[in-house]
């Protein structure tokens, strides 16, 4: 090779040995080496942000770093803007209230939030999320896709819990699982490890979808068998779901953690089994821990040694770099630095991986205040749009099929990645966008009912662009955007069909696709 | 302010000429829409409208293999008889096996054979347009999809830091075909897939022929010149894909994709990659300006019941080469202002030996497909078959990577696509030369 490369599967780590327990391995003071083993990638953030040059001998042109306008002010809507999927009236009047830290704090302590009104709702119209595999297996898996799918539409727009629903459509991404594959064993996923932890231990959520039937059938850990072990799961439990590509293993680890793995499966309509007839008794070694040969007659306590991996992951550093690192970028900056991924990695390794204490962490308010906009995805801009509009709703079918449209179809991504969380993968989707808000914002007399009346004020258009500043930017609009929309109102005959239209161009901007 | 910048370093000649800032200028009136629908009522050969310039340069047609595509079964190789005892069940049977001709392989020499999902494409390998090369892929060994496909997406292994593509940064630094192209590239995705990003006037458009703005048609223009003037001030790639979206829509408009019509009775199957090729079929003979495209087909990371005979990898294989066969035949076979290259290739292959599924895990060289007038092709090559014994295997488990896929796209780029600045394409990489063009 004449190339600079370097392979990738370098780096075996030999000196992480096996914890006696998770939180005696948390406990060892591994925080001193988090920098050590900071993944390649946070390293080279932290330490250069690539300009642009001329294309010619640099052939690298950045996405710029949007700031956000001077008009976002406001601690608190800084803060709202993050940490929900778009601003009320109710949420600012109660963020300045309690200020930054008080109502994050509400927030993270989200079930003393009542969130009656909706559950009742859920409960009505979507009875299907909360079933069974065993009474699901005989639902029309159609009508079970379309109920989870449009319950996770409704809460986003609709729930109090709003930190929480961000946090679960984080962990949704974090252990991706396609409907398309596992079918209605998504449903008790979603219902049982993802929102059933989302606020819990990054632990905590770790085991129940190492034994979630969903997972197994999705990784093909269902297909795996001593003498021929499936490397997909244990492949991506490194790769994705705690170390991270770069954090430290090789190829032989992936091979050996499959054998480690053997067994773990599915019975009945998929739910999680361990099989010791299918285990791999023999000598394993992973990262240099060695679970040495052991008799058959171990039977269904071996499966002991997958969750001495699972604790060995846990503790690993990079698992605490790789996590931090991503919560940073859901919620702050596409490029956290060295100094903010170790401070929430400290923070994983203090508290044994307990998600509201890292993001305490994470949503520092110097932090927030410094933080680059960031892209709404689709889901995000439609939860937004009902957000801060608040219809007349009865069932969100036809908004959460518009997510076909602007391509972000919940639980379809098909890659155990998730969908992106980059903006150069969103970017070039603006006309679905523009046309979503021309749809969503004609809604009226379904299902969903946009009342256009809120925002008509005595056919003037100065007071409405005023309204529609305070539901939609919480009433710190770019002066240029008012200017522009009191232009296009006024540019027809003012009418419902006009304000409609302006409502559209309002929700169409650059500015609202942001937060 | 963020586009000046972006003017004055980006160094491709279109900028110098016209800036996006007075291209802004002068389509933000509204003018995008003088090239209104219905100017062309119905579809039209559109070379006969085509301006006149000379280029040799071809079209590129980019496919993307997503989940690691099991190069073994793709072009199978019967002659090296270390493929059948490394896989007992999912093997496909050899030419002269004794199996019925509907299931055993069609040769392609004397060593590799087609499955008989793959045998639409015997008719550009007959006519010797297609290409197989085999044993190739990156000498980067991950084997996590993710890494190897932006690797290979962005050209350079193991560089995180580079964030635009290998295609992106083709058209970045060539000058368009047409000047006028609103729209010189296009992913065939909801999002923009890695390969394009940093590509000027490039969208991703899922499906070109509902690319229009909705709502009220009485007042588009009106909403569209809020709109462009709305985000003149937006950051890239937002920007740039605001300015590109208006000005694409009218275009994309006078095209007739729903009463297009394939050359040579080609069919195109009616799945995903089938339409999105017919799209891309159908754009390019439009001539408009189009320089790329690049599509995505999935379905390939065959961990379980792979079964490249009736399985889940026949299926697969079968919208693979059924569509490119169509493309093959309705847009390589005719005329068009520009020859159009095809190539398509994934991040890895796939072990040796089949798993305990009847499936395989991720591995490590597999196949490349070249087709196109200027392709040498009707042979499968190799630099020296590495060979499926265990001791010949990469890490004991897989086939080697004996060529670096770059240097294919390098040849392509510099011969076909007329652009030598390699150097930029495939940073510190010294392409070999294969002889894979005419």
């Amino acid at each position: 090779m004449s190339d600079t490369e370097v392979p990738s599967d370098t780096g075996v780590s030999s000196t992480v040995r096996a914890p006696a327990s998770r939180r005696a391995a948390l406990a060892a003071g591994v925080a001193a080496l988090a920098m050590a083993v900071l993944p390649k990638r946070a390293r080279a953030q932290a330490t250069r942000r690539p300009r642009p040059g001329p294309i010619t001998g640099t052939p690298n042109i950045p996405n710029e770093i949007p700031v956000a306008p001077q008009e976002w002010a406001s601690d608190s809507n800084r803060l709202l803007r993050r940490i929900t999927y778009g601003i009320t009236d109710a949420d600012v009047t109660a963020a300045k209230q309690y200020g930054f830290r008080g109502f994050l704090e509400r927030q993270l302590d989200y079930t003393h939030i009542d969130d009656s009104a909706v559950d009742a709702f859920i409960a009505a119209k979507y009875p299907y999320i909360s079933q069974g595999t065993s009474q699901l297996y005989n639902a029309n898996s159609g009508t079970v896709q379309n109920q989870l799918q449009q319950s996770t539409v409704y809460r986003a727009a609709f729930s109090k819990r709003q930190l929480y629903e961000r946090m679960v459509e984080f962990w949704s991404d974090h252990f991706n699982i396609s409907y398309s594959k596992v079918t209605y064993l998504k449903v008790v996923d979603d219902a049982d490890v993802i929102r059933k932890y989302a606020l819990t231990t990054f632990p905590k959520l770790l085991y129940a979808s190492a034994k979630s039937g969903a997972m197994m059938v999705y990784l093909d850990q269902n297909q795996s068998r001593s003498g021929s072990p499936n490397q997909n799961y244990a492949r991506e439990i490194m790769e994705l779901h705690t170390l991270g590509v770069d954090g430290g293993y090789t190829q032989n680890d992936v091979a050996e953690l499959s054998r480690v793995l053997t067994g773990w499966s599915i019975v009945g309509r998929g739910d999680f089994a361990f099989y010791s007839s299918i285990h791999d008794f023999g000598k394993k070694t992973v990262l240099g821990v060695t679970i040495p040969a052991s008799s058959s007659s171990v039977g269904a306590g071996a499966i002991v040694e997958g969750e001495q991996m699972l604790d060995m992951l846990l503790a690993h550093p990079s698992t605490a770099s790789f996590i931090a690192t991503k919560m940073l970028r859901w919620f702050v900056t596409p490029q956290p630095t060295a100094q903010q991924v170790a401070a929430v990695a400290a923070e994983y390794t203090r508290t044994g991986g307990d998600i509201k204490a890292m993001i305490r962490v994470v949503l520092d308010p110097a932090w927030v205040a410094a933080a680059p906009m960031k892209l709404k995805r689709p889901f995000h801009l439609i939860a937004s749009s009902m957000r801060t509009t608040t219809p007349t709703v009865s069932g969100v079918a036809g908004p959460t099929a518009q997510l076909n449209n602007t391509g972000q179809q919940l639980f379809m991504w098909d890659t155990p990645d998730g969908y992106p969380d980059r903006v150069d993968y969103w970017a070039g989707n603006v006309l679905p966008r523009w046309n979503y808000a021309s749809y969503y914002s004609a809604l009226a007399g379904g299902e969903v009912n946009l009342d256009v009346a809120q925002f008509m004020r005595g056919n003037a258009a100065d007071p409405t662009v005023a309204a529609i500043d305070t539901r939609l930017f919480g009433g710190e609009i770019d002066p240029a955007l008012r200017a522009s929309l009191t232009t296009y109102l006024k540019g027809g005959t003012y009418n419902a069909v006009r304000v409609r239209e302006t409502l559209a161009l309002a929700m169409s901007s650059n500015t609202f696709q942001w937060y | 302010m963020t586009m000046d910048t972006h003017d004055e370093d980006c160094g491709c000649s279109e900028y110098k000429a016209l800036s996006r800032r007075q291209f802004l200028g002068a389509t933000a009136g509204g003018a995008f829409g003088a090239m209104a629908v219905g100017v062309f009522p119905d579809w039209l050969p559109r070379v006969v409208l085509a301006e006149s310039y000379a280029s040799s340069r071809d079209v590129i047609l980019s496919v993307f293999m997503r989940g690691g595509a099991d190069g073994l079964s793709l072009c199978v190789p019967f002659g090296d008889s270390s493929y059948y005892t490394g896989r007992p069940t999912i093997a496909v049977p050899r030419p002269d096996a004794a199996n019925s001709t509907a299931t055993k392989g069609i040769a392609l020499d004397n060593f590799f054979a087609f499955p008989q999902a793959m045998s639409a494409l015997m008719t550009p390998y007959t006519a010797n347009d297609l290409l197989v090369v085999h044993a190739t892929g990156q000498f980067n060994n991950s084997r996590s999809h993710f890494d190897a496909q932006r690797f290979m997406e962005v050209g350079k292994p193991n560089d995180t830091s580079i964030v635009t593509g290998w295609l992106g940064r083709h058209l970045a630094t060539i000058p368009p075909l047409r000047t006028t192209a609103p729209l010189r590239a296009l992913g065939l995705a909801s999002g923009l897939q890695k390969t394009l990003v940093g590509a000027p006037k490039t969208l991703p458009i899922a499906n070109p022929a509902t690319f229009a703005l909705g709502g009220n048609t009485a007042t588009i223009n009106q909403r569209l010149s809020f709109l462009q003037n709305d985000y003149s001030g937006a950051s890239d790639p937002i920007h740039a894909a605001a300015l590109d979206a208006g000005n694409t829509v009218a275009i994309l408009q006078s095209i007739g994709f729903a009463t297009y019509r394939p050359a040579n009775g080609a069919v195109y199957p009616n799945s995903s990659f089938g339409n999105a090729l017919k799209s891309v079929a159908a754009l390019i003979k439009a001539d408009i300006g189009i320089e790329a495209a690049q599509v995505d087909i999935g379905g390939w990371d065959t961990h379980s019941a792979e079964d490249p005979l009736n399985g889940s990898m026949a299926n697969t294989m079968r919208d693979f080469s059924n569509s490119l066969a169509a493309f093959y035949l309705d847009c390589i076979t005719t005329a068009t202002s520009n020859g159009v290259t095809a190539v398509a290739f994934s991040e890895f292959g796939r072990n040796a030996r089949e798993n305990g599924s009847q499936g395989t895990d991720h591995g490590r060289g597999t196949c490349l497909f070249a087709i196109g007038k200027n392709i040498a092709g009707g042979r499968v090559m190799v630099n020296n078959w590495p060979g499926l014994a265990q001791a010949n295997l990469d890490s004991g488990q897989d086939l080697k990577v004996t060529i670096d896929y770059r240097d294919l796209l390098a040849e392509i780029v510099q011969n076909r696509l007329g652009n030598t600045q390699l150097d930029v394409i495939f940073p510190s990489w010294k392409p070999t030369m294969w002889g894979i063009t005419k």
